[in-house]
């Protein structure tokens, strides 16, 4: 072959590819201007989704909407003109605009023609957005080589603002939706999850053990404070449709501070307009009794509100267990208050509450620790003087449906430990209590490694579980969630509720977690400046979340991973309906009912036995 | 003293605000009226703006005091001051609010103007508007037609569907 022949080949190869691609772009021309009204609503709605940042799962639902009018029409013009003669209007009306287009004729055309012409280019508009979305992602489309990082870039900015946009409305993200949803926000993305305009998650999730990660000031009370009115709403529907127990709301605040009391302040108010009847603020406004724990849980958390030491301490330590248990189980009855607990830890109470005769090994022990009770006394006095008497009752958890709990984790960190120590153990003896009313629980702890040194969020976590109490845990980052990444990646990979990641520093290892998702990388040849006519196209792996996004998320927006997908959202700021209307207070107050103060049970009196003793020896009445 | 923060500090009550535009109002006015000025300056206002200044000063607190703000105005009858943070009285265990009444349809459908009134009333009424002339339209250009019901139900339809979210949310909800 020569080199004219080959010329003349490729040219007219090339001339008929152009040939051939141009009568297929006339072709589709001609039937959209024939098909006008259809492509008017196509043209539309693909301008809408490109300007809103709209999936095309949104047009094809709002094809699906009007379908219903288009069958009714349907059937309407059958029954009116049976054989369709009304429902070929539309086409006689074409017809005529083609002859005459008018601008009334046109509208006319358009008006006749809606009902099927808006279902169908409702549903075309999807089909075209959803290939420019692929062709676009999978690099086949564009002009320029680095059209999708700019389609991405230019579309999130039209997706969080048409999300910020719903959720400043004021009926589109209330605490509560059907079927016991919490609306979160504004969806802006959604990976994975089905696509819906307004995020929410099932109020079963918060039941469950959820993470939120986010650094100060992203947002992440606005979500905490949302999440809990949301599940307390929905709870106590529950419960009044008797599917269920009544909501209580454990929320420890471990960073303490006047922020603490602000949020504190804006949870009462919410509450109470989910329904709340009460919602203790603790320590400021309500107390709560350490002591009415079960004896034998007693012991043990006083044992581990103090720090023991290990290696030679650890002497020390059996004898601070075995002087507790004493105290705590000694036959009159466990101790009622600080003050009746302190006075247990003395020789001479113990040996009089034990030295009844029937208890001769413990009578034994006291024997063998009295040496060391005056410093045992001494540490638990301090200890108990720095907890302050908020948690020396009277008071239970039961007396709220929520209680504020505000821990100076940054302030007195040893303190808010003990503290957060003894109320979780007090929200789990309510979650087992077998005599008073059981109750739907949720223990909310934001910042809670400011005050995990003893009790790690975990050991938290999985006794949650065990008790089947929701435990919703927050921390301002990754490392904030444990002590080592075995701990992290322990609380983390069991958060079954999900885990809603704001903005954060170090994402990566949250986002592992929801794995990754195959896309197409397709690869051009480049010939010269610009792209040639060949090249290749791979299946490769992408972050379902993508921690470079996660980075540069603005306040109040969030990534809610969940099952290997991931939803991007922009939080809507929790406020009660403005409905909501609170009981008026009664015309003079009702008293408080508090619980009446327990005394402290005394130890039996001195036993008597030893005088006698002494009758026998000496004799009645004797000169001793 | 004001309770409006951010009218202690001359500022529009937007939580959008950022640091900078809270910092410089605050210094304009501490310029202007701090008590070891010359001629005394206004103790009162450089007080209030100082406390607006503490509370403003974070984007959290912003929104805290715009959402206040908002609350406020929504009050149902103004007269009504009545901190909604008083802790009520304790109520006894086991005592669960009342069901839901069979008939709740019916007082859902009679708060629908107090709704409408508290949510974005103004924007409610422009897409009414748009509805109710484009079905006037269509019943005008093709009266007696079947598309012609076909239509305005669509009309309808989208107009229920948008503008639900234009009202307020109904009461514990």
């Amino acid at each position: 072959m020569s080199v004219w022949s080959w010329l003349k080949l490729a040219v007219g190869l090339w001339v008929l590819r152009k040939l051939l691609r141009a009568t297929g772009w006339l072709l589709l021309a001609a039937v959209a201007a024939a098909a006008w009204p259809v492509t008017l609503v196509t043209v539309t709605g693909y301008t809408a989704a490109w300007l809103r940042g709209w999936p095309p799962v949104r047009l094809y639902r709002a094809a699906a909407w009007v379908l219903p009018v288009t069958v009714a029409w349907l059937a309407g013009a059958e029954v009116r003109a049976p054989g369709w003669a009304a429902a070929l209007a539309p086409g006689r009306a074409w017809v005529r605009d083609l002859e005459h287009p008018a601008g009334m004729e046109l509208a006319r055309a358009f008006a006749l023609a809606a009902p099927a012409a808006v279902p169908a280019g409702l549903a075309l508009a999807g089909l075209a957005w959803a290939w420019r979305n692929y062709a676009i992602t999978a690099g086949l489309g564009g002009v320029m080589a680095s059209a999708p990082i700019t389609f991405d870039t230019r579309q999130w900015k039209r997706q969080v603002r048409t999300a910020r946009g719903l959720t400043a409305a004021p009926g589109a993200v209330p605490l509560l939706a059907r079927g016991g949803q919490i609306p979160v926000g504004g969806t802006i993305r959604a990976v994975g999850h089905r696509w819906h305009p307004v995020f929410a998650v099932p109020s079963s999730a918060c039941g469950r053990h959820m993470v939120i990660v986010g650094s100060t000031g992203s947002g992440k009370t606005n979500l905490m404070i949302r999440l809990w009115a949301g599940w307390f709403t929905a709870t106590l529907q529950q419960a009044r449709s008797g599917r269920g127990n009544r909501p209580l709301l454990v929320v420890l605040d471990c960073k303490g501070g006047r922020d603490s009391r602000r949020k504190a302040d804006r949870t009462r108010r919410l509450m109470y307009g989910a329904g709340a009847r009460r919602v203790a603020v603790w320590p400021d406004e309500a107390r709560l009794s350490l002591w009415d724990l079960p004896p034998a849980d007693l012991a043990v958390l006083l044992y581990q509100m103090i720090e023991s030491g290990t290696g030679a301490a650890a002497y020390y330590a059996d004898v601070l267990q075995a002087v507790l248990t004493l105290a705590v189980l000694a036959p009159c009855g466990p101790p009622v208050n600080m003050a009746g607990f302190l006075d247990r830890l003395d020789a001479k109470w113990l040996q009089q509450a034990w030295g009844d005769g029937r208890h001769a090994a413990e009578a034994a022990r006291v024997r063998g620790a009295a040496r060391h009770l005056p410093d045992i006394q001494l540490r638990y006095a301090t200890l108990l003087g720095r907890l302050g008497p908020a948690l020396d009752g009277p008071g239970n958890l039961a007396d709220a449906d929520a209680w504020y709990f505000i821990l100076e984790g940054t302030r007195e960190p040893s303190v808010a430990q003990a503290q957060a120590m003894a109320i979780t153990e007090l929200a789990a003896q309510a979650a087992t209590a077998l005599d008073g009313e059981p109750r739907a629980i949720l223990l909310a702890a934001d910042d809670y490694s400011a005050v995990s040194g003893r009790v790690p969020v975990s050991n938290l976590y999985e006794r949650g579980r065990s008790l089947g109490i929701g435990v919703q845990v927050s921390a301002q980052s990754w490392q904030g969630l444990g002590k080592d990444d075995d701990e992290r990646y322990r609380i983390a990979a069991t958060a079954d509720g999900g885990i809603f990641v704001m903005h954060t520093s170090y994402p990566e290892p949250l986002t592992q977690l929801a794995g990754k998702r195959r896309v197409l990388e397709t690869a051009h040849k480049l010939i010269g400046n610009s792209w040639g006519d060949e090249g290749t196209t791979r299946v490769q792996r992408a972050w379902t979340a993508d921690p470079d996004l996660i980075r540069r998320l603005a306040v109040g927006q969030a990534c809610y991973i969940h099952r290997g997908a991931a939803t991007f959202v922009q939080v809507a700021r929790p406020q009660p309906s403005p409905l909501t209307l609170l009981p008026r207070p009664a015309p003079a107050d009702p008293p408080v009912q508090l619980p009446v103060p327990r005394q402290e049970p005394a130890p039996p009196a001195w036993p008597v036995t030893a005088r006698r003793d002494l009758d026998d020896v000496f004799g009645p009445g004797a000169d001793r | 003293m004001s309770t409006n923060p951010f009218e202690a500090l001359g500022l529009p009550a937007d939580p959008g605000l950022s640091d900078e535009q809270v910092r410089a109002a605050w210094r304009q006015i501490a310029a202007a009226a701090h008590p070891d000025r010359a001629d005394g300056g206004d103790l009162d206002r450089y007080t209030q703006a100082s406390a607006a200044y503490a509370e403003l000063r974070t984007p959290w607190g912003r929104s805290e005091a715009h959402a206040d703000l908002v609350e406020q105005s929504w009050r149902v009858g103004g007269a009504d001051d009545r901190s909604d943070t008083v802790p009520l009285p304790v109520v006894g265990t086991g005592q669960l609010p009342p069901p839901v009444p069979p008939w709740q349809p019916l007082i859902d459908l009679a708060r629908l103007p107090v709704r409408i009134c508290h949510g974005r009333p103004l924007r409610l009424l422009a897409r009414g508007l748009v509805a109710a002339g484009l079905c006037l339209v269509v019943l005008a250009l093709i009266p007696g037609q079947p598309a012609a019901p076909a239509d305005v139900g669509g009309l309808i339809l989208w107009f229920v569907l948008t503008g639900r979210r234009d009202l307020a949310p109904p009461p514990e909800r």
